[in-house]
């Protein structure tokens, strides 16, 4: 790929990224408008009067037409203002940049968890097809998707923290403040992401081998007399890779968006409790807020493994 | 307006019911190793240790006369201080007033101010700092205005003396001062440059030293406290929603005091080495109402059917694991306001001949307005579902989030409702709003121009043991007739390390540490 074309690949890209982030602005903003309910009247709950409704609906900008409302929330978001926290007062966006450490420590750990299992796991038992270790990573990775996270994440507090007594069983230390402090924390929790997310990937990728290795240019390469090594290596592995970035690129977007139950089993601040928290509060500027910044997780993610893939396969262009 | 008990039964309810059927019998690891001795975040001023806390939620703000969350005010209380405050009795002691007179007409009450006093940013405490705080509720007509309703006026008489005006004899105005952290003297800069919501300026024990959101609060001892520097260094607060968790962390010695527990866990924590589990019936207390502006219900016989039909011993089992106490009326048994009655025993023949007496033709359906933010409205639901299933009556379960349940509830949509009241330490708390005609929280719509009468009278009286009758009468009147269905007081659970000394765990559920120590660490 020339320069030039990358650039506008990326521009392109990036230009499709920003009409869906619109799109999801003008749902999360119905959203909040169609709920039954007024979200005013709900804020309000026992201290209900009708002056105190007039008071709070006008100083939330609800008694003004829903497209000026829809523009002027378009416009603030833009310039990073997301409005204030119903509940505490604060601006959103300070709060949601306060938790992003904890989440992103948290995604990182479990997808390179994830992955240091999953990769090795999924590739053997794709090139070992129908073999005992075959059925036993088949096995294992249904068992693992099978297991819910809360229930791994008690039995690591149970054997790993309070058995064993090698690492706490909850609570979070900033990375900046203390690194050991901090590894010593993420991992219960990253384990528990990244072993369920483990599960899932290594089926993804056994099956994306297999598909590789039953395509004709492999066929093609055996037949040609290359090594089983070169076969493996260059061409079912190499292939593979298109799945395999999609998987952990999915993988990677739902972890970041917010793991609740393992998060509110570990005690870990990070985004997943924060919107369980203001859900339940009925906080909806930090709601909007916070399924704003994951939709922009997302989208990151997707640019990322979207390059990735011209990296990987320079056949690929943006279609 | 006053708000049903605070939001602490919510998170930690709905995520500690899947996850807390969890066994951790298996494992007494008293002896684990603490790694995590570091963990403590702040240092004291002094040597002394820092207690590690993990509380059941995160606070949603720190300015106490703003918020109504129970995760706040178990941090506020060591932070703040109100003129006076309960002792463990729950009678009202000296706190930052030393003194007090009141006139003999009733209407003046004189408070003597502590002196020498300072705020944690080393400003002085005055009769400013008073006439501030209270004129702020006030005016702003913050959610605990109501306490001042009979409040005229409040004067800065010199530096030490505030004069509060009432504008007839109000026997419980020291209660509606000092009864929790709601009421506590706040500083006016703080105030005004906002800060009081994230980084409070108090008068209290533990001056606030760091709050990271979502994570953690930290308190350092404050040395000038008037009531003697505390015996830790400071206080490490952690929001652990999830029961099992904060069980595991302070079995494993990574937290030294917790009340994120569930109730199924407590018999075998009790077990447990090296740890104190502290119980203690609280002023809580939790209540059916049925709606009396839709027929049947406004006859007091059909309600008493009710009454008779329900199940209570079953409830309290479902919902508590045998936890709480059974309670007839609202006020828990070892306060000096309780009155025994205990009418209502199970009678289902007793509850048809009423339902005929009201006239009532069955099947009928009866509507029950439950939430899922309380858990145990569900379950209860179910009870009396089954309950009332031979009498011919159905009742549809109806669960909604706590906002809209609190929308219908205002609205009258509900046939039966079941809801906690966080009880506070006057019977006048107990009774008024619920039950007056012109009562606030009267939802129900219950009405008794005799019961008006005592509630008034009970406002004014000043004679103790005369004040007693009054409150008797109208309790067992309001059960009589059914205006409440009062089902049981829930109890104040925590526990901790053993190394922890001098802590109770309080009916009030004020969670004070200014005067406990940490042996052995």
């Amino acid at each position: 790929m020339t320069g030039s074309g990358a650039l506008r690949f990326l521009a392109r890209r990036v230009l499709h990224s920003a009409v869906v982030l619109l799109g999801v602005m003008v749902v999360v903003f119905a959203l909040v408008h169609l709920v039954p309910g007024d979200p005013v009247r709900i804020a309000l709950g026992t201290r209900y009067t009708e002056e105190s409704y007039q008071a709070l609906r006008a100083a939330s900008g609800l008694d003004r037409p829903l497209l000026e409302q829809f523009v002027s929330y378009v416009g603030h978001a833009l310039t990073g203002d997301l409005g204030v926290s119903f509940r505490s007062g604060e601006p959103v966006t300070t709060t949601l940049l306060q938790r992003l450490p904890a989440t992103v420590s948290l995604a990182v750990v479990g997808l390179l968890i994830a992955l240091a299992i999953s990769l090795p796991a999924g590739i053997w038992s794709g090139l070992h097809e129908g073999r005992v270790s075959d059925a036993v990573v088949r096995v294992t990775s249904q068992a693992g998707v099978s297991v819910p996270d809360f229930w791994l994440g008690q039995m690591l507090i149970l054997v790993v923290a309070m058995t064993l007594g090698l690492l706490p069983t909850s609570g979070y230390v900033a990375l900046s403040q203390d690194p050991a402090g901090w590894a010593r924390h993420v991992l219960l929790p990253g384990l528990t992401v990244g072993l369920v997310a483990a599960a899932i990937m290594t089926r993804y990728i056994r099956t994306a081998v297999l598909e590789v290795a039953h395509a004709g240019h492999v066929r093609t390469a055996r037949s040609k007399g290359l090594s089983p090594r070169v076969v493996t290596g260059r061409h079912v592995v190499r292939n593979a890779m298109i799945p395999i970035l999609t998987i952990t690129g999915i993988q990677l977007a739902t972890i970041l968006g917010g793991v609740i139950v393992v998060e509110v089993v570990f005690a870990w601040p990070g985004l997943g409790r924060l919107v369980f928290d203001a859900v339940a509060a009925r906080d909806y500027a930090l709601v909007q807020g916070a399924v704003l910044l994951i939709a922009v997780l997302f989208l990151v993610v997707n640019l990322v493994v979207d390059v990735l893939y011209s990296v990987v396969d320079p056949r690929i262009r943006l279609s | 307006m006053r708000r049903p008990p605070a939001r602490r039964a919510l998170t930690a309810g709905v995520a500690g019911a899947a996850a807390g059927m969890l066994l951790l019998s298996a494992c007494s690891a008293g002896e684990s190793v603490d790694l995590d001795g570091s963990d403590g975040g702040a240092t004291g001023a002094s040597d002394l240790p820092v207690l590690r806390a993990a509380i059941a939620g995160e606070p949603d703000q720190l300015d106490p006369q703003s918020t109504s969350s129970y995760f706040a005010f178990q941090v506020l209380e060591n932070v703040f201080d109100t003129l006076v405050e309960p002792d463990e009795n729950l009678e009202m002691q000296p706190a930052l007033a030393e003194s007090w007179e009141v006139s003999d007409d009733q209407l003046t009450w004189t408070f003597h101010l502590r002196d020498g006093v300072t705020f944690h940013d080393g400003s002085d405490f005055t009769a400013e700092d008073v006439v501030y705080s209270y004129d702020r509720i006030i005016d702003e007509e913050l959610s605990n205005a109501w306490k001042f309703a009979s409040v005229t006026d409040v004067e800065a008489v010199d530096d030490l003396t505030v004069d509060i005006t009432v504008s007839q004899p109000t026997p419980n105005l020291l209660s509606n001062l000092g009864g929790f952290k709601g009421m506590a003297i706040v500083e006016q800069a703080n105030v005004e440059s906002g800060d009081i919501t994230t980084a409070p300026v108090g008068t209290g024990p533990f001056s606030l030293a760091s709050y990271s959101p979502g994570e953690s609060i930290d308190l350092v001892a404050n040395p000038d406290y008037w009531g003697g520097e505390p015996g830790v260094g400071g206080v490490h607060f952690t929001f652990v929603s999830e029961g099992s968790t904060a069980i595991a962390a302070l079995q494993n010695g990574e937290i030294d005091w917790t009340d994120s527990i569930p109730a199924q866990q407590l018999e075998q924590l009790q077990g447990a080495d090296g740890v104190e589990v502290g119980t203690s019936p609280s002023n809580d207390y939790w209540y059916l109402a049925l709606n009396e502006a839709h027929a049947p219900w406004d006859s007091v016989a059909a309600r008493q059917a009710v009454a008779y039909a329900i199940d209570r011993e079953s409830i309290l089992q479902a919902v508590s694991y045998g936890t709480a106490q059974e309670n007839q009326l609202a006020i828990p048994e070892d306060s000096v306001w309780y009155t025994e009655y205990d009418e209502y025993d199970l009678d289902l023949d007793r509850a048809r001949e009423l339902l005929a007496e009201a006239g009532v033709t069955t099947p009928l359906t009866l509507n029950f307005l439950a939430t899922s933010d309380y858990p145990e409205t569900v379950t209860a639901a179910q009870i009396i579902a089954s309950n009332l299933e031979p009498l011919g009556i159905t009742v549809d379960i109806r669960t909604v989030d706590f906002a809209t349940w609190l929308d219908e509830q205002n609205t009258g949509s509900f046939d039966l409702l079941m809801m906690g009241w966080l009880g506070n330490i006057d019977p006048d708390d107990f009774y008024y709003a619920q039950h007056h005609s012109d009562g606030g929280s009267n939802a129900q719509g219950y009405s008794n121009p005799e019961v008006d009468a005592l509630l008034d009278a009970g406002r004014v009286e000043t004679d103790t043991d005369a004040r007693q009758e009054l409150y008797a009468q109208a309790a067992t009147t309001i059960a009589d007739e059914a205006s409440y269905i009062y089902l049981y007081n829930p109890s104040v659970i925590q526990a901790w390390s053993t190394d922890l000394q001098d802590y109770t765990a309080r009916s009030d559920r004020a969670i004070r540490f200014r005067d406990v120590t940490l042996a052995g660490s």
